[in-house]
């Protein structure tokens, strides 16, 4: 009896292991259960130009904070900040993208040394 | 007790019993099934790591309307296409968008003025496209009025209505645009991607054409025209219900040449088209073409 109930045990283990390995790894679910905090940091960004996109049109500050609450980030001015200079830094986006950004975080009360070069008062409402 | 005789009596007393292969290949099989059903109920194990599509479908419908907003701005078709696609909707993307702007229309998102000009943004893109959705039906009436004609125009190669052969009368100055009036078709380009000779019995000396979009959609209604000699005529994609809506054919002479293209949409084809004997299945038959103009 102990050898039967050690040898299943064992080959639940390993099974279990091996099933969670290839279920995770090589072979991911086809899932769409992630919510927008889930998003990976590029499509954070993307999101959060986009939003600003939509900001250089509508000048909505709002909406435009609403739509970035999605993103359920603790201090939507710092992360839009955060954000921004990390894009400057890294040169993620286009000009006219980090103008778009720098508009946003500007008229969120956000402007930093980093920003200022970027910032065009009249980029928006084409 | 010899080493031997020591070996032999721990291999007798410990082999036999100690290990179940079977046992152990049943729980093997079993370990690995609820294993891999952890999986599946779980979700992706990196979340923070979602891709668009990963979004769940009320996300998901924010992210659209995002794209749409963006859209609003810069008025790049391709990049906000591209966007959509990536998200891998069951359909087509530009509907998926439409049904992402009714549901969040549906529920409470125009509450706001802020909603209200996001939905707007999406009505435009979809409908530049000759897509509609009920969130046309949701908006106030002065969005509708307010939603800028300027998006239809700025996509030249958009609109699936059906082409007239003449030009829809312009709206009075100051009218209200009407979200149901028809678009006014706009011009499409398009071009011979593929020619290719086949040899059946059944339909023989045809001339299939199929016109699709860039994602290989049908699109009804386009105009097609052969040339032989000093004649011409014109056949129209879609008549052929039964064929899909991308499909018009023509039946060919033998002994004649044919020049095939669009008017005012597509370049003729470089080689002209002609028919002429071969064999499929031990029976003679003439050659026919398959076409395929694909919008540009």
């Amino acid at each position: 009896m102990p050898r039967i109930a050690r040898s299943l045990i064992l080959g639940l283990l390993l099974g279990a292991l091996a099933g969670l390995f290839f279920g995770w790894i090589p072979f991911p679910p086809d899932a769409r259960n992630s919510a927008m905090p889930d998003l990976s940091q590029r499509f954070r960004d993307e999101y959060t130009v986009m939003i600003a996109a939509g900001y250089a049109v509508d000048r909505d500050l709002k909406g435009a904070l609403e739509r970035l609450s999605l993103l359920q980030v603790v201090h939507i001015p710092s992360y839009l900040e955060k954000a921004t200079e990390r894009i400057i830094d890294t040169a993620a986006y286009d000009l006219g993208d980090i103008q778009l950004l720098v508009r946003l975080a500007h008229d969120l009360g956000r402007m930093t040394a980093v920003m200022a070069p970027f910032l065009v008062l009249d980029s928006g409402g084409s | 007790m010899s080493r031997r005789e020591r070996q032999a009596s721990t291999a007798q007393k410990g082999a036999p019993g100690y290990f179940a292969y079977s046992v152990f290949a049943v729980g093997l099989i079993a370990g690995i099934a609820l294993g891999l059903a952890v999986t599946r109920i779980h979700g992706p194990l990196q979340r923070s790591k979602s891709e668009t599509w990963q979004l769940r479908a009320v996300d998901g419908n924010h992210y659209q309307i995002a794209i749409a907003l963006e859209y609003a701005h810069r008025g790049d078709l391709p990049k906000a296409l591209a966007k959509l696609i990536a998200m891998r909707p069951a359909h087509d993307p530009l509907a998926a968008l439409a049904e992402a702007a009714c549901a969040l229309g549906s529920s409470g998102y125009l509450r706001s003025e802020s909603g209200i000009n996001a939905l707007s943004s999406a009505v435009s893109l979809y409908a530049s496209q000759g897509r509609a959705g009920c969130a046309e039906e949701l908006l106030p009436q002065e969005a509708t009025e307010a939603a800028p004609d300027e998006e239809i125009e700025r996509a030249p190669n958009a609109g699936y209505a059906t082409p007239l052969p003449t030009k829809p009368p312009l709206p009075e100055a100051g009218a209200p645009i009407s979200r149901h009036a028809p678009t006014p078709v706009p011009r499409r380009s398009f071009e011979a991607r593929s020619a290719r000779s086949h040899c059946e019995t059944a339909a023989p000396a045809l001339i299939e054409v199929r016109v699709v979009d860039y994602l290989g959609r049908g699109i009804p209604g386009q105009r097609i025209r052969v040339r032989w000699g000093e004649q011409e005529d014109i056949f129209i994609s879609g008549l052929k219900v039964d064929r899909g809506d991308d499909y018009a054919d023509f039946q060919m002479d033998e002994g004649l040449e044919y020049a095939i293209d669009m008017p005012g949409a597509a370049e003729p084809l470089g080689a002209s088209l002609s028919t002429s004997a071969c064999y499929s299945e031990g029976r003679r038959a003439l050659t026919s073409w398959r076409v395929t103009f694909v919008e540009i």
